[in-house]
């Protein structure tokens, strides 16, 4: 199969910071092809996502998706990428409804000058749909709930209809029966459309059946990259053991 | 209301509204992009490049046009370039102006607080002329099918600029548009508001606004029309009372915040809750 993202020798600085906040990433992904990223607190896996995503500047290193790279074709790549980006919680006067902040999601897609038409809505109301939270569409976004809205931020991901899913704790603030539910979803979405995804999560327990690999991150560096199966048997040897030990 | 027979005081009415409506428009930009640093910048360059041109005897507006226009061309390169906050960029500029604007005005021919000085520095109703009411129906035609055209970027930009940017939307262009366009629209409502006063006319209508509805689509319309009431309600304000245009609309505008921020349906809503 093709590979849809590749990484090599990937290095990503913040801003006014000195050290890299990933380090030497090489990593490839193919088409279809579903990852979890685990790892402990500030193991580079947020930033991981945004420099896949373009969204930080390549401090060393090349960054491909599509087999475009990502500093040149940036903005056409993020059209075909669904992200979910971690804790996102909006402020209770927020003037957006639901049904806005889904219908956002396809506006890189649709371009500049052209108006959303019937068919972008009733894509969006679709995947809100999908995710149980259809009758929330006309209430302001930020009177949900925390778990509504992280499913508010899942359906515009959704609604974009991208060739690769970036979530980064997409099931975070979600009880168990939502978070298996839409665990489910995504999956059968991913196999449908042979969408590549990559889910960060801390959570080792979050990691479904269905997952083709397990990266692990730790200090900024990828310190093991294999299947659920043999990463997980030995993730006591990647990581401390406060973090196996709250995961499991 | 003898006044409004003659022309002056309908142009300075006609030019109050159309202020009025273009700074509440522009305001919920400034509010929303989280620019608000940028509208006292711009109001300040402006202020400077009037002053200037009181200084060596050329038209104000002109003066006031480079000068908003040129800072506002420079902020957002410069903040990247220098890899600082534009709040941070601005606040520089704001200061640089700011000083820039009392030279000019020591350097003034005119002796004292002449009228074209007070008119720089507080507003004048006198000072609009029927060519800036070409101009400002121009700018303001200009603006509202700008912001129809790029409604669905300016909307998605100003949830939040980063979203937008993973959503594939290049949304610095829109950024640097909106700094030029605070420039230009500030400029322009110099002469009615003045240099110091003009910013309170982009932040209050939009912060009105935004106390009473849950919708940015409606929050569009009902800025502008804040901005409007603000000004001609500051217009008349300023001939009954004889007191300075530009401070009777900050005044005004600020009086509709106080009673939005109370009795916002809102915060009623969150006291139940």
């Amino acid at each position: 199969m093709a590979p849809i993202i590749e990484l090599e020798n990937v290095s990503t600085v913040y801003e006014g910071e000195r050290r890299p906040a990933i380090k030497n990433i090489n990593l490839t992904l193919e088409e279809g092809e579903l990852a979890y990223i685990i790892g402990p607190n500030a193991a580079g896996k947020t930033t991981l996502l945004e420099t896949i995503n373009g969204l930080l500047p390549i401090f060393e290193g090349r960054v491909s998706v599509f087999n475009l790279d990502v500093e040149k074709y940036g903005r056409e790549i993020r059209c075909q990428i669904g992200y979910v980006p971690q804790d996102f919680m909006v402020d209770p006067g927020e003037p957006y409804t639901a049904l806005d902040v889904v219908l956002m999601g396809r506006y890189g897609k649709i371009g500049v000058l052209r108006r959303t038409s019937r068919e972008d809505k009733e894509r969006a109301i679709e995947a809100m749909r999908l995710l149980g939270v259809e009758e929330l569409a006309n209430r302001p976004i930020g009177k949900l709930s925390g778990g509504q809205q992280q499913k508010v931020m899942i359906a515009r991901a959704l609604a974009k209809e991208p060739r690769i899913f970036l979530l980064d704790e997409p099931f975070s603030n979600l009880d168990p029966e939502s978070r298996d539910k839409i665990s489910a979803l995504i999956d059968q979405i991913r196999r449908e459309r042979n969408i590549t995804t990559i889910i960060v999560t801390h959570d080792i327990g979050q990691i479904s059946d269905s997952c083709h690999r397990v990266v692990v991150m730790n200090g900024g560096r990828i310190i093991a990259d294999g299947k659920p199966s043999e990463i997980l048997k030995d993730i006591r040897e990647f990581l401390p053991k406060e973090y196996w030990w709250s995961s499991l | 209301m003898i006044w409004l027979e003659y022309a002056i005081f309908q142009r300075a009415l006609i030019g109050g509204i159309i202020i009025g409506l273009l700074a509440g428009l522009i305001g919920i930009f400034v509010v929303r992009m989280r620019l608000s640093a940028i509208g006292y910048s711009m109001s300040h360059s402006a202020f400077a490049g009037a002053a200037l041109g009181v200084a060596i005897s050329i038209d104000p507006l002109l003066t006031a046009l480079v000068f908003s226009a040129v800072t506002a061309l420079l902020i957002g390169p410069v903040a990247d370039k220098a890899r600082l906050p534009i709040d941070m960029i601005t606040s520089i500029a704001f200061s640089l102006n700011m000083a820039l604007a009392f030279i000019f005005l020591t350097l003034s021919p005119q002796v004292g607080l002449s009228s074209e000085v007070a008119s720089v520095i507080w507003g004048s109703i006198v000072a609009v002329t029927n060519r800036d009411l070409v101009y400002l129906v121009i700018l303001c035609s200009t603006t509202l099918a700008l912001t129809y055209l790029f409604w669905k970027e300016l909307f998605a930009i100003m949830f939040d600029r980063r979203m937008a940017e993973a959503d594939g939307i290049n949304t610095k262009p829109f950024i640097y548009f909106m700094i030029f366009l605070v420039g230009i629209v500030v400029a322009f409502s110099l002469k009615l508001v003045g240099g110091i006063l003009v910013y309170a006319l982009l932040f209050n209508p939009a912060s009105s606004a935004l106390q009473y509805l849950h919708d940015m689509k409606k929050i569009i319309v009902l800025s502008p029309i804040i901005g409007a009431i603000s000004c001609v309600t500051g217009f008349f304000m300023s001939l009954i009372f004889d007191m300075p245009v530009g401070s009777c609309i900050a005044l005004v505008s600020t009086l509709i915040f106080a009673l939005s921020v109370t009795f916002s349906p809102k915060r009623k809503r969150r006291v139940k809750t």
